[in-house]
């Protein structure tokens, strides 16, 4: 039998309910009593340990085991929620991580893995200890649909009152008639268990003289001690069942064993009488009995009235406990919720998904051919049928890629935790702010920006914010807040991790960047500049390296990720007030709206969400603009970029106008300079070659319909591009650049 | 002491097979081969206990049954009849006979003891 799928199925599902209880443990310790969290983390735990057993995984049972009659006890409100219940409960969450992870990768524990865990149980039942057992009735008071722990080792011993069957068995008149003896079942009831009372019941024995010898008037009351089946004590009298009235009440313990079987049944659309049949709690013959009483009844008695629920009528004739029919009602709406849901999301494997993708790629880069086509081609009939095609192939990408849209609140989740741990380790009181937790970005961004965000979240703890004693001095409140949001912005999405530190310290930037010879010692640097020297390669103004941040692995890879997902960071900050750092990304990986621009033969592609506006260079202010390199816009300065020069490239520039594309990233803007614009085009992108890697501001290429290949402009190294020129000559835009700053700074203040 | 068992059936190898488990469980084991044999097996011993096929040659099980409740003896005595699934006619007719236990052929020995012993431990 191959176990693989589900084993995955399991894997993947541990790592879910184990998030949960991480965030569930967290939200507990601002909200000690929240009874939903509390459930939360035990039904976590529960259903681990659960499937765990099922594929004999029995470390990760046995741990989580403790773990969980110490979520019992929480629950059951015999232990208080504290951090001295929290923190271990935490560390047990990474631990059961770490035993999964070991199954999963088939090798063993680490030594300090298994360390942990010797020390985690001792905790765990050190906790335990203190709180010596005393439930049993806890497990029928529980919400129903909260899974109750199997009771074997409770129950028995701790109520023996509790522990025994009821049978209450009234036999019919003519038994002895049929050669059936009322002792000869108790004898043999005997056989599979202990009697341990009897009462006989003789109230329907008539007076003397009416007395029939043949006849049975007895009936009996019985404890009865056994470890059988309800099923199997009812097979103790199947030769009399039809002749006789027998109510078996199960024990205590064995009710919530019927709950817990209940709850383990497999998702199956059953009928609540077969859940009960299912569970042990009802036998078949009890079940046909009450069915057919449901029937009976409905048609004599109330023939236009609503035939009584089976539950109900089963509960009235004694068959079944009602806490138990509960439970099998809760679950029967389980399984069709979970139906519901099912049908609602859908898991699909992440490869097919990018397959699609690709296909989707190949098709509008097809669908680009038609129009090309049909465009040469002039066909009135032919063009209406291809603007149909391209329209329907525009809805198809971005439904294809809405596929692969995720919430980036789980990854930001993930940091409650990281923030909690680092700012006790600290001694640092920082509290998380998540905002935008629902903004959607593609799943492999998602990925891969959670190790840069934890850098730079972890680098805000450390550097950016103040200890306390700092912070109280200067007025701010003692708690500091750290931000992390998410917002849709031009095509692009912006991810800022944000805190209300002490900001940059320029002039340490500066001269750690001049000892480590980043930069000159004259060098004339703007605000902006120093701020980020700190995304320079090996760069770091820690005086003594933390365990934390600061250990070599600097900004630079940081600013590396980003930019290998064609995004960028950037920095604003307030000596005194914070810094903040925004990560702009672009919406997708794969496809683009694109711009397609031209000069001389060659054609370029910009993304049309950088493009603020287009506008004409002809006559004298081509001249001048040319003169100067940059052009008045509306009263403002906007440098110019020649991409014919900035790619040197062939040819002559067109003799009567050129355009200008005015382009704008972050807070920069600037115009390109090019021979002709040619409109928009879906732009599948195509990623350079290895040996392209090093090439500035050219991010991919794609396919256009004719065949050819345009390059896709990569709007960030542009800027750095036409900054070196403009910073070299001409001073008037430099001045521009520090009022930027300054803007940005006061919009910063609000 | 022991109690006593009629095993009734006209085939000889179901009889071994029954009296076998009977006997390895610790009651004594009477044979007879059909309902006239089984009547007259049943005077001169205490039986505590009838299993009795129903179609049998000379005298049939039900028949057997209520010749059997006539005798003052066995007016109580247990009975399980053998049968095959689709009877229920003749099960209506053994149970007004006074057969109330009934057992479907075909059963494993195991089966057979243990509705014996609902009846009647040894």
């Amino acid at each position: 039998m191959n176990l693989e799928p589900a084993l995955q199925a399991f894997f993947a599902e541990a790592d879910e309910l184990l998030t949960r209880m991480e965030e569930a443990l967290l939200g507990l310790e601002s909200v000690p009593d929240d009874r939903e969290l509390i459930d939360e983390i035990f039904r976590a735990a529960h259903t681990i340990k659960g499937t765990a057993g099922v594929f004999g995984f029995d470390d990760v049972v046995h741990f989580t085991h403790e773990v969980e009659s110490l979520l019992d006890r929480v629950r059951d409100g015999q232990i208080a929620v504290s951090a001295a219940v929290i923190g271990p409960l935490l560390r047990s969450k990474d631990h059961i991580g770490a035993l999964v992870r070991a199954v999963a990768e088939k090798s063993e524990l680490s030594g300090q893995d298994r360390a942990e865990g010797d020390e985690l149980t001792g905790v765990l039942l050190g906790l335990l200890g203190k709180a010596p057992a005393a439930r049993g009735d806890s497990l029928v008071a529980q919400a129903p649909g909260v899974p109750a722990e199997p009771v074997s080792d409770a129950g028995d011993d701790d109520c023996a009152g509790s522990g025994n069957w009821h049978l209450s068995l009234r036999f019919g008149v003519d038994v002895m008639r049929g050669g059936m003896d009322p002792l000869s079942f108790l004898r043999y009831l005997g056989t599979i268990g202990e009697i341990v009372h009897l009462h006989t019941v003789a109230d329907a024995l008539p007076p003397w003289l009416e007395l029939d010898p043949e006849a049975c008037y007895l009936g009996f009351e019985i404890d009865f001690l056994s470890d059988a089946s309800k099923a199997d004590i009812e097979g103790v009298f199947e030769f009399v069942r039809d002749d006789c009235v027998l109510h078996i009440i199960p024990p205590y313990a064995k009710v919530s064993a019927y709950l817990d079987v209940i709850r383990a049944l497999p998702e199956d659309d059953l009928m609540i009488g077969e859940l009960l049949v299912l569970s042990g709690a009802l036998t078949r013959a009890e079940l046909e009995r009450g069915l057919a009483q449901q029937k009976g009844g409905s048609d004599s008695e109330a023939p236009a009235g609503p035939t009584a629920p089976l539950g109900e009528i089963l509960v009235e004739a004694g068959a079944v406990n009602a806490g138990v029919v509960d439970a099998a009602l809760v679950k029967q709406k389980q399984v069709k919720d979970n139906k519901a849901q099912e049908a609602r999301s859908l898991r699909i494997d992440a490869d097919k998904l990018d397959q699609l993708i690709e296909l989707v790629g190949e098709l509008v880069i097809a669908s680009a051919g038609v129009q090309n086509i049909s465009q040469t081609l002039a066909n009135i009939q032919l063009s209406e049928a291809s603007e149909v095609l391209l329209r329907l192939v525009d809805d198809v990408r971005d439904q294809a890629l809405s596929l692969r849209m995720v919430q980036i609140g789980a990854t930001f989740q993930r940091f409650q935790r990281v923030v909690r741990d680092v700012s006790r380790e600290l001694g640092k009181d920082i509290e998380l702010v998540i905002s935008g937790a629902e903004t959607e970005l593609d799943k492999t961004v998602v990925e891969r920006i959670g190790d840069p965000l934890m850098h730079l979240v972890r680098n805000a703890m450390d550097h950016g914010i103040e200890q306390t004693e700092v912070r109280v001095a200067n007025g701010k409140p003692a708690r500091a807040r750290l931000m992390l949001g998410a917002q849709h912005e031009a095509g692009s999405i912006v991810i800022t991790v944000a805190d209300d530190g002490g900001g940059l310290n320029r002039d340490k930037i500066l001269r750690k960047a001049i000892e480590r010879g980043l930069v000159s010692e004259d060098a004339q640097l703007t605000e902006r500049e120093i701020d980020r020297l700190i995304f320079a390669p090996g760069f770091s103004t820690a005086d003594q390296i933390s365990n934390l941040s600061g250990r070599g692995v600097g900004m630079d890879v940081v600013r590396r990720d980003i930019e290998a997902l064609r995004g960028t960071v950037e920095i604003d900050t307030q000596p005194g007030r914070g810094t903040s750092l925004s990560i702009r990304l672009p919406l997708t990986l794969a496809i683009i709206d694109g711009f397609l621009i031209g000069v001389g033969t060659a054609t370029f592609v910009l993304p049309v969400g950088v493009i603020v506006e287009c506008v004409e260079l002809a006559g004298e202010e081509r001249s001048a603009a040319r003169a100067r390199g940059y052009l008045d816009m509306r009263g403002e300065v906007l440098p110019l970029l020649w991409l014919r020069e900035a790619f040197d490239m062939q040819g002559e520039s067109p003799t009567r106008r050129e355009n200008v594309v005015v382009v704008q990233f972050g807070q920069s803007r600037v115009g390109i300079v090019v021979d002709q614009l040619m409109g928009e085009h879906q732009t599948v992108i195509r990623p350079l070659g290895k040996l392209f890697s090093a090439l500035r501001g050219v991010s991919g290429s794609t396919i256009l319909g004719t065949g050819e290949i345009a390059l896709i402009l990569d709007v960030a190294g542009l800027l750095q591009i036409a900054g070196r020129n403009e910073l070299v000559s001409h001073p008037a835009t430099r001045a521009r650049g520090v009022e930027a700053d300054e803007r940005s700074a006061s919009l910063n203040v609000q | 002491m022991a109690k006593t068992i009629l095993v009734v059936d006209d085939s000889s190898s179901l009889r071994q097979v029954v009296s076998i488990a009977l006997k390895g469980a610790g009651y004594d084991v009477f044979e007879a081969a059909d309902g006239k044999d089984a009547l007259s097996k049943l005077t001169g011993q205490k039986v505590h206990l009838v299993v009795s096929d129903v179609n049998m040659p000379n005298m049939d099980g039900i028949t057997f049954v209520k010749e059997m409740r006539k005798l003052p003896a066995y007016k109580f005595t247990p009975v399980i009849m053998l049968t095959t699934e689709n009877q229920e006619a003749k099960k209506a007719e053994g149970q007004a006979a006074g057969a109330k236990a009934w057992m479907v052929k075909p059963f494993k020995p195991d089966q057979m003891l243990m509705a014996v012993s609902k009846l009647c431990l040894p």
